[in-house]
């Protein structure tokens, strides 16, 4: 039945001209050939579409049959030999159809997809929509990119695999359907490759600013999103053979190492598109990070790179990256920015970063990122690595850049234990430059004195909370115990600590003396109230609640919040045994200073 | 196999001649560097620091693998002398190089990849051997080097000076300088001022921007265009005459640094930033938007990110914070400069949404970029404000009437493309997919009609 009404419409229009076809005869066409698919005359269907009576029928009418295809396939299982039928249906429409109609056929049909199908009709219709594309004549660049854009653009709300489970199972084909793209855009690069041989470089500028596009929305999605590292027991990860083709695209087409080199000094290349200009300016940043990340982190491409460039030129070129990728939150960028960041540091010499370049604003921005993701990233291993970078970030920086990082960072972290961690490192600069022979101006003498002016303060006088800032005043009782000491040895008071005392003593020893005496005494009556309420009653009124991560915490019961109070009494004993420490010590050098006097 | 014993016994030889007959060309004399010169350079001319200087070269590890050559990629290999952008050795090395030479150079790891090399193809305490060329002659010339990449600001230094540090903006500087306009000198004087207010002592903004790249005690001649020159408006003071290509040659005696934002507390800010926006103004009501947007960047530098403060202070932070975002857009549509034009004013109306002239300076930067929609949504919202703004009334008709103009000619271009697609598409006009917006962005002539009749009432009003 269906097969007799498409052979109806074919004999009414095997006598037509070209020309002549009108609109109800592609609409008589497109339903009677849909309805043989969907009754299962696949071979009957083929039969008419390779006779060689119907070329001009089929040239002009065959691409409204695309959409029924793609259905159909999608209805047959892999085995089905009507499956097989249908593909060789598709296969010939690509080789006989008109390719402007064909070609934007198929865009529609990618266009429509959605969801589970996406990588499944994209891997489908990517072998006939490089058959068409290579037969037309016209406007070939712009439809090569047309069509990655539609393709990377479907598959962009795609979830990206992320574990190895994951990767091994791609439940939805990305994996497989990146690499097929990549493999369909190979062709044009060849192209394009082939051209420029021959030096006519005008011909192609288009055809290769569409594959840079391209490559520069692979960049972003999906490897900026992917896990790129090395994965046991996948021999061949597809998400780094994607990044190795795309790095191979651009290597290719001679603009890696532009991308990688020149951007970072705010110059964009002159695009002929002002489209890609608008689109670089916004885009670009997450997709050149992504790719110095592929070239330093994982090394893709870095054997064509000129190896005379030095190690702090290399920092500086991946700075903006580096800062770009530790601004975002989500796992995939934040490790690949720490990533990217020590490998730039780790080809440094330690002390070699020089202090002028804190005046650059990536450079002072970038540890005070690290310091936020060291305080408030939830995921404990980029928090641990995070300080790690931030420790190897002072390493690398000379000794007045050092100073100055500190200072910022005190004056920036808002968090008592970065600041006490910041103060132990100072303790250690100062260490060194007691103990080594060269003059070390920045952590004695007058730089010294401004800088501890910072460290030994108490925020808020007395009544700073020192529970909250344990950690920093702890970090300063020992760097100032570590003075006292250590400077009672040399006559010549290198650091310069006790000119200052008097300084010390009003801003940080007696508001501490008067801070810990209330502490204490609030805490203890809170304890004796405690104690007495709970022989009261057991009735319990939960002041407030505390969510953590969405979970309600199960208000305290008396017996913990005891337990919370002793211990805060612990940390102020713990505090006042240290500052009677450095009182002591201090006393006794007064004192033989008077003594040898009289 | 046999090509690599050769190389190798090659790079021996080499190596072996360079340690033993090569010249000491670092500045301690520690044989950290030894040259030989190959082939003598044709000239006698050596390039200048911060030149960009092309090199081909072939480079070797000590055992005689092969680790990196520019003849691979093609291509000389372009850097900035003297900047620390390459290995100690090739700042030090190509530095005494003439037009035309060929050497080997021999390199310690101190002034190679040190300890650390440079993975993954460098190991560590490697010693290098590069055998150079200078392409100098292939390409012309050495060239001076473009401080910002836009051939505004050529510099070449006749003496390097002292240090690290530059001048940063805001900083106080002690400058010698004469000059020139063809070939006549038309000032020379010693000066003391604030980089970013060299206007204030006729002095161009070039200069300002120049002095940000030098350290103390440098000398250098500044070649600039009329942009970071005197502009369109020329100097009659000097008799400079409109568009004029300037050359000063400046030496640098002294500066002191500007306070960085992080060294400042919010009440210095706040009450500098009531200082910087006056001057800001007072440049802008001059004319001259280069200097008056260093004066309002610098209220941003100063707030944007500042944390913790006061409801007082908050709101004083917040209203500076305001102004100069929507001077700097007004600043930057007169520069032309339009897309940080539409981000300033994105960010003037984070802080206040309905804010009248954000709305109507994002609407003019828009419609210069040719975004018509947005920017007659822009319009729109300004009349929803305040309904009274006759100049948004008339942009919006301004708007209606470029977009006509533009879909005009896109239609032109795409219909010859898609003539049979769309032919078809208008009598199947069942056909409904959005397809059609990517194929030819045209389709939209419902659109169309509609605002060309509003157009005509528009136009009537006025």
């Amino acid at each position: 039945m269906a097969v007799d009404e498409l052979q109806a419409i074919i004999q009414r229009c095997q006598i037509l001209e070209e020309a002549d076809f009108k609109g109800e005869d592609f609409n008589l066409f497109q339903v009677a050939g849909q309805k043989c698919l969907e009754d299962g005359y696949a071979a009957q269907l083929l039969e008419v579409i390779q006779n060689e009576k119907n070329k001009v029928i089929i040239k002009n009418m065959g691409w409204n049959l695309i959409s029924p295809l793609v259905r159909c396939i999608f209805l047959y299982k892999q085995e089905d030999d009507k499956r097989e039928l249908c593909l060789r249906i598709l296969d010939q429409l690509a080789q006989l159809c008109n390719p402007k109609e064909l070609f934007l056929g198929l865009l529609e049909q990618i266009e429509q997809t959605s969801g589970e199908q996406v990588c499944q009709t994209v891997m489908l219709l990517l072998q006939p929509l490089q058959t068409v594309l290579l037969k037309l004549q016209n406007k070939k660049a712009y439809s090569v990119g047309l069509s990655l854009a539609m393709i990377m653009s479907q598959l962009a709300p795609l979830p990206v695999p992320y574990t190895k489970q994951q990767i091994q199972e791609d439940k939805l084909g990305l994996c497989q359907c990146c690499n097929a793209v990549v493999d369909f855009a190979k062709l044009f690069v060849n192209e394009v490759v082939k051209n420029m041989e021959k030096s006519s470089e005008y011909n192609d500028m288009e055809l290769k600013e569409e594959l840079i596009k391209f490559c520069m929305k692979s960049l972003k999605y999906p490897l900026l999103t992917a896990q790129l590292e090395q994965l046991e027991g996948i021999e061949e990860h597809p998400f780094r053979h994607f990044a190795a083709e795309i790095i191979a695209i651009l290597w290719n087409i001679r603009e890696l190492i532009p991308l990688v080199f020149l951007h970072h000094k705010g110059k964009s290349p002159q695009w002929e598109n002002q489209e890609f200009a608008d689109l670089e300016r916004k885009d670009c940043a997450d997709s050149l990070a992504c790719l110095s990340y592929l070239v330093f982190v994982q090394h893709f491409g870095i054997e064509c790179f000129p190896v005379v460039f030095s190690p702090s030129y290399l920092l500086l070129c991946n700075m903006t990256h580096i800062e770009v990728l530790l601004k975002r939150t989500e796992e995939s960028m934040l490790s690949k920015g720490l990533d990217l960041s020590e490998s730039c540091l780790l080809r440094m010499e330690d002390n070699s970063l020089l202090h002028h370049y804190l005046e650059l604003r990536h450079f002072i921005n970038v540890p005070q990122d690290l310091v936020k993701i060291m305080t408030i990233c939830p995921m404990e291993h980029l928090r641990k690595k995070s300080l790690n970078i931030l420790q190897l970030f002072i390493d690398k920086f000379d000794t007045e850049g050092k100073y100055t990082l500190f200072r910022c960072l005190l004056k920036t972290s808002n968090h008592a234990g970065v600041e006490g961690y910041i103060i132990k490192n100072i303790k250690d600069q100062i260490h060194l430059s007691l103990t080594k022979e060269h003059d070390n101006i920045w952590f004695t003498g007058h730089h010294l004195i401004s800088l501890l002016d910072l460290v030994l303060s108490l925020p808020e006088g007395a009544e700073t909370d020192l529970l909250q800032n344990s950690d920093r005043i702890m970090a300063s009782l020992n760097l100032l115990r570590y003075l006292v000491i250590k400077d009672c040895e040399s006559d010549n008071q290198q650091t310069g600590v006790w000119t200052t005392l008097a300084k010390i003593e009003q801003n940080f020893l007696k508001p501490l003396r008067v801070g810990l005496n209330m502490s204490k005494a609030h805490y203890e009556a809170e304890i004796k109230n405690k104690k007495e309420n709970r022989k009261e009653a057991q009735s319990s009124n939960t002041v407030c609640s505390v969510t953590v991560s969405g979970e309600k915490i199960p208000a305290m019961t008396p017996g913990m919040q005891l337990q919370v109070l002793h211990s805060a009494l612990f940390t102020f004993d713990l505090i006042e045994s240290v500052l009677a420490r450095v009182e002591e010590l201090i006393e006794v050098k007064i004192k033989a200073v008077v003594d040898e006097n009289s | 196999m046999t090509t690599d014993e050769a190389t190798k016994s090659e790079g021996e030889v080499q190596a072996a001649a360079l340690t033993e007959r090569g010249e000491d060309i670092t500045p301690a004399q520690d044989r950290g560097v030894l040259k030989i010169i190959k082939r003598p350079g044709s000239e006698d001319e050596s390039p200048m620091i911060g030149d960009k200087v092309y090199v081909h070269y072939k480079g070797k590890l000590a055992n005689g693998k092969k680790f990196d050559s520019s003849r691979d990629r093609n291509e000389p290999f372009v850097f900035s002398l003297g900047k620390g952008q390459v290995i100690k050795a090739w700042d030090i090395g190509v530095a005494t190089m003439k037009k035309g030479e060929i050497c080997y150079l021999l390199c310690k790891p101190e002034y190679a990849y040190g300890s650390a090399g440079s993975a993954p193809k460098i190991p560590s305490n490697a010693t290098l051997f590069f055998e150079a060329s200078n392409a100098g002659e292939l390409l012309l010339d050495f060239k001076g080097e473009d401080l910002f990449e836009d051939g505004g600001i050529i510099r070449r230094i006749k003496r390097k000076g002292e240090g690290y540090s530059n001048p940063n903006e805001g900083a106080t500087v002690e400058i010698h300088l004469e000059g020139f306009c063809d070939g006549r000198r038309f000032d020379c004087k010693d000066v003391k001022f604030i980089v970013g207010e060299g206007e204030d002592h006729d002095i161009p903004i070039g200069i300002d921007k120049a002095l940000e790249k030098m350290q103390r005690g440098e000398h250098c001649v500044v070649y600039l265009s009329p942009r970071y020159g005197f502009g369109e408006a020329g100097k009659p003071k000097y008799g400079i005459q409109a568009n004029a290509e300037l050359v000063y040659e400046v030496t640098l005696k002294s500066f002191e640094k500007a306070k960085e934002s992080w060294e400042m507390d919010t009440k210095e800010k706040l009450e500098q930033a009531a200082v910087v926006k006056e001057k800001g103004t007072m440049y802008f009501k001059e004319g001259k938007y280069l200097q008056a947007v260093i004066q309002y960047g610098k209220i941003v530098s100063w707030l944007e990110m500042e944390y913790g403060l006061s409801e007082k202070e908050s709101k004083a932070s917040d209203s500076f914070l305001l102004a100069a975002f929507l001077n700097l857009a007004m600043c930057y549509l007169k520069l032309r400069e339009y897309a940080k034009a539409v981000e300033c004013c994105d960010k003037a109306l984070g802080l206040d949404q309905d804010n009248e002239k954000g709305l109507y300076r994002r609407g003019e930067a828009r419609l210069l970029m040719n975004e018509f929609e947005l920017a007659k949504c822009d319009f729109q919202k300004v009349l929803e404000v305040n309904p009274q703004n006759k100049a948004a009334k008339s942009q919006i008709s301004v708007c209606q009437k470029k977009t006509k103009e533009h879909n005009d000619r896109d239609r032109r271009i795409y219909a010859n493309m898609f003539t049979k697609f769309a032919e078809r598409d208008a009598k199947e006009a069942a056909s409904k997919t959005g397809l059609e917006k990517a194929a030819e962005k045209v389709a939209c002539e419902k659109g169309l009609k509609t605002p060309s009749a509003e157009d005509e009432e528009a136009e009537g009003h006025v």
